[in-house]
């Protein structure tokens, strides 16, 4: 089956224009802020950010911004009520006809998986639930980085975060696993939810164009290699960002009103290639080989890809 | 009391390196404090970090303004106004840089009233790791060096510290023979001691407030953000052979900052203004088109 492509079937059809400019404080090699530029490509000029605190706080730091159009500066729980404010706003302009239709902005919310999977995600169940219309874009690297990269609810099984130190009772690091936020958001029947990786820019902006064609709550969910918070050079982020994806840990899909696709499905390179890569594994290896919990990744995965297959194609 | 500055960038290593170097010192029999400084920016752009160490206790805390040794990881932070490595450096403050480049060479371009010492230290860890990796092993063994620590003690930190970091054991192994190298490249140097010298007097800044109605958070230049010039982050820059390009995007669409541009034309450009040498589109470039050539020093050729 291919998953069929409507608007970006070629690289060079991606629009030339930039809307995050060059000059932010974010770090050198950033999987997160690839990933948003590339998807801001895609959803053009008219939009208006909501930024929960956390790496993404530094695109505009007082008196500079990397966007031609607005960002408005949230705490890390209220982004999408925030997100409803300018929503409503904007509704109420053009009802009154203030603001011409075509001046309509595109809501966007950015924010951490820390925001995502914790701090918001009741915020953003009464969002969703109200039916706003807003994308919601979580740059997910599976860590409070900003503050320093501690546990949060996306870090995954194994990785060693500041608060979640291998220690003798436990060797293998974080031992719980990964929220699953995409089947949590979409227990709440949304339109539109979609993974995203910067390194299939096609799948990537297919799905931003995808979105654009729908009303209500969208989730862009992009894992977010982050060289500083999981400790790799910063010229690695494209081959950890790769085998995330080929090894099956981050698979690409999208649930269009519910209905799960999966639109790439990787011939799975063992997990181990995907975590040796990084330091937050390296207790998996070194001193000495972690079998049972490297196993444990990999059978998850194994288990997820024979559900996937088990299902019937769409 | 022995004040030591680290200057580095985001993900060098100079946190560490304060570390080690006070490690060191504690297991020589001295007292030992040190700590980081770090803006908001991250990797890559310019941090602080310092070291005190003294046969007796030490009641200072916080910055070092006057420091007695100055290590700087990265000789482009020379001439970055943002690093301050020449605050409070008198003739007498020994300044070790980091640097492929003579002292002479070095003071042609940056005046620099310490006394300064140079060594190659990112080509011993090149030669090493074979790539460009944290300089925090040899950076405090190069302070230990200088400060008159023994190699025992600074080998004995460097396996708690970095194994504590979590490195593998080849990694620690390699950081010893790199502190080995660091030994023989410089001498203990006799260095001021200005304990007893008056500190600063500490100021109390008051702020000044705007009025409401130039005071309010609201950016109204946008997309003005390009002013920041973010491409003294480098350590390495992708250089391009437009030979092989084939103009195939991937370096434009990967780059995070989105310093490369294509201009309609079938080559692209790299805004060295504000290329952060990440080095990822040298990763992407199929045709290795772009490859990356260690910066310079302070010569900064902007395109
Ligand atoms: C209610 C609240 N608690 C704590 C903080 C401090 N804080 C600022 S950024 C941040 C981390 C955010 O993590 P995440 O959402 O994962 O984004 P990342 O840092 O990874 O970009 C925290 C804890 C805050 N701003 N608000
Ligand atoms: S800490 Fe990670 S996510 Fe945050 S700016 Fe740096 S690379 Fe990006
Ligand atoms: S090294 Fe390449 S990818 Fe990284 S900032 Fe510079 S131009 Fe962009
Ligand atoms: S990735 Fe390499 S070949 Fe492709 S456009 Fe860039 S420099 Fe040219």
């Amino acid at each position: 089956m291919t998953w069929p492509h409507e608007t970006y079937s070629k690289i060079k059809q991606l629009p030339l224009e930039e809307q995050v400019l060059p000059g932010t404080s974010l770090c050198a090699g950033c999987g997160g802020l690839e990933t948003l530029r590339l998807a801001a490509k895609v959803l053009g000029e008219k939009v208006v950010f909501v930024n929960a605190a956390g790496c993404f706080t530094l695109l505009a730091v007082y008196p500079f911004t990397p966007f031609h159009g607005s960002w408005l500066y949230t705490t890390m729980g209220s982004a999408p009520a925030g997100a409803q404010g300018i929503r409503d706003a904007l509704d109420v302009l053009i009802a009154k006809r203030r603001l011409p239709k075509e001046e309509d902005l595109k809501v966007v919310v950015l924010a951490g998986d820390g925001t995502t999977y914790e701090m918001a995600l009741s915020a953003t169940s009464a969002a969703i639930g109200r039916n706003l219309d807003f994308y919601y874009f979580c740059y997910d690297n599976e860590a409070y980085a900003n503050t320093g990269v501690q546990l949060s609810s996306a870090t995954p099984y194994g990785a060693r975060t500041t608060t979640s130190p291998c220690s003798l009772q436990h060797p293998a690091g974080t031992v719980r696993e990964k929220k699953d936020i995409f089947e949590i958001w979409r227990a709440h029947r949304p339109p539109y939810i979609a993974t995203l990786s910067a390194r299939y820019p096609l799948d990537l902006a297919e799905k931003l164009a995808r979105a654009s064609r729908i009303a209500g709550p969208k989730l862009l969910l992009a894992l977010s290699p982050c060289p500083t918070g999981w400790g790799f050079d910063p010229f690695q982020t494209p081959e950890v960002a790769r085998l995330a994806v080929e090894t099956g840990l981050w698979p690409l899909k999208e649930a269009v009103q519910g209905e799960v696709t999966h639109t790439y499905v990787p011939k799975r390179r063992p997990v181990e290639d995907y975590l040796r890569l990084q330091e937050r594994f390296r207790h998996l290896f070194e001193p000495t080989r972690q079998e049972a919990a490297i196993r444990h990744i990999q059978d998850r995965v194994d288990a997820y890809w024979s559900r996937v297959r088990a299902e019937p194609p769409r | 009391m022995v004040r030591i500055r680290f200057h580095g960038r985001g993900g060098q290593g100079a946190k560490t390196a304060a570390r080690l170097v006070a490690t060191a010192a504690f297991l020589e029999g001295w007292m030992a404090q040190d700590s980081p400084l770090y803006g908001a920016e991250r990797r890559g752009a310019p941090m602080t970090a310092f070291a005190r160490l003294d046969r007796a206790p030490i009641r200072e805390r916080g910055m070092i303004a006057r420091p007695d040794l100055v290590v700087v990881a990265d000789d482009s932070l020379l001439a970055d106004p943002a690093a301050h490595v020449g605050d409070g450096v008198e003739a007498d403050t020994v300044v070790f840089v980091n640097s492929e480049q003579a002292v002479t060479q070095l003071l042609e371009r940056a005046p620099c009233p310490g006394r300064l010492l140079t060594g190659d230290l990112t080509g011993l860890v090149l030669a090493q790791l074979g790539k460009a990796g944290a300089l925090s092993g040899p950076l405090g063994a190069v302070a230990a060096r200088l400060v008159g620590l023994s190699e025992t003690n600074l080998r004995t930190a460097l396996v708690m510290e970095l194994g504590e970091l979590g490195l593998p054991v080849p990694v620690i192994e390699q950081n010893l023979s790199m502190a080995h190298a660091c030994f023989e490249l410089v001498q203990p140097v006799p260095l001021r001691q200005n304990g007893d010298r008056p500190g600063q007097p500490a100021s109390l800044r008051t702020p000044t407030y705007e009025p409401p109605t130039s005071g309010t958070a609201r950016i109204s230049a946008l997309a003005n953000v390009t002013v920041r010039k973010t491409g003294g982050w480098r350590t390495f820059r992708p250089v391009l052979d437009p030979e092989k390009c084939i103009g195939c995007w991937m370096c434009y669409l990967h780059c995070p900052d989105g310093a490369v541009r294509m201009t309609g034309a079938t080559h692209p450009l790299i805004d060295y203004d504000h290329c952060k040498g990440c080095l990822l589109c040298v990763e992407e470039c199929p045709t290795l088109a772009l490859i990356s050539e260690r910066e310079a020093g302070l010569v900064r050729r902007s395109s």
